[in-house]
């Protein structure tokens, strides 16, 4: 069980499975390219977030 | 080897580590939502800036997001919600305390497993894909139609019934689940 707290209707998937599924998957979308998230509806707290993560050095 | 980001699978380990410390207190897990859940469905084909989590015990989860590493950034002008964890340059936020402000149901979440007895709590597809569709029918958002339209490809066992309901919810039922699988 993994967790004690929490009970879903779905049975656990490995992250490693999530992968190989999409992967197979993604044939059925070609050269479709996802678009990101505009970013122009982010909070305050949100910008602050992200600068702050920024300023660590990390590329995300 | 794994087809996700080695950053975004850090930051999903912390968030695993961080659960079972909440699970073990006697609390429900953080729930990730958001572009990381995005992310993570879509094997990074997506990278987001930061995991947005949704839990009814912040004053639980945060001590422990400290134990993890994680400080509240500070300094003049900076004013936000959210944590950082420097070492790994991740940030995670508390974006709500009820998954889609209660509108969800929450037997759909989905876990997965990030390694040995390690998981994590993730927001269904579904209501991703809802949620995804109500941002688009608000009219700010005209991107999030691709991004549900890729969810629900890239998704397996959906439960069509339940999506269908979630979708009409959130966008007032302007959309459904034909808006979203009739488009290839």
């Amino acid at each position: 069980m993994a967790f004690q707290t929490l009970k879903t209707r779905n049975s656990t998937i490995s992250l490693d499975d999530v992968g190989r599924n999409a992967a197979r998957l993604k044939t059925a979308l070609p050269d479709c390219e996802l678009p990101r998230n505009s970013g122009k509806r982010r909070t305050a707290s949100k910008k602050a977030l992200l600068k702050a993560i920024e300023q660590t050095g990390a590329r995300w | 080897m794994s087809d996700f980001r080695p950053a975004f699978e850090a930051g999903l380990q912390v968030l695993a580590a961080i659960s079972k410390a909440m699970d073990d207190k006697g609390f429900r897990p953080p729930v990730l939502v958001g572009g990381a859940a995005v992310e993570l469905f879509t094997v990074s084909e997506i990278a987001t800036g930061d995991f947005d989590l949704v839990t009814a015990r912040q004053d639980v989860l945060e001590p422990i997001m400290q134990t993890h590493g994680f400080t509240k950034p500070h300094g003049l002008g900076v004013n936000t919600r959210g944590w950082v964890h420097p070492e790994l340059g991740l940030g995670f936020e508390v974006v709500g305390t009820s998954l889609l402000d209660g509108a969800a149901d929450q037997n759909y979440i989905r876990i997965i497993e990030v390694g040995s007895s390690q998981h994590v709590a993730i927001i269904g597809p579904e209501d991703l894909i809802a949620d995804r569709m109500g941002q688009y029918a608000s009219g700010t958002a005209p991107e999030m139609l691709e991004q549900a339209i890729f969810l629900f490809t890239l998704s397996k066992d959906l439960d069509r019934n339940y999506m269908e309901e979630r979708i009409r919810h959130e966008t007032a039922g302007k959309y459904g689940v034909s808006d979203v699988e009739d488009t290839q």
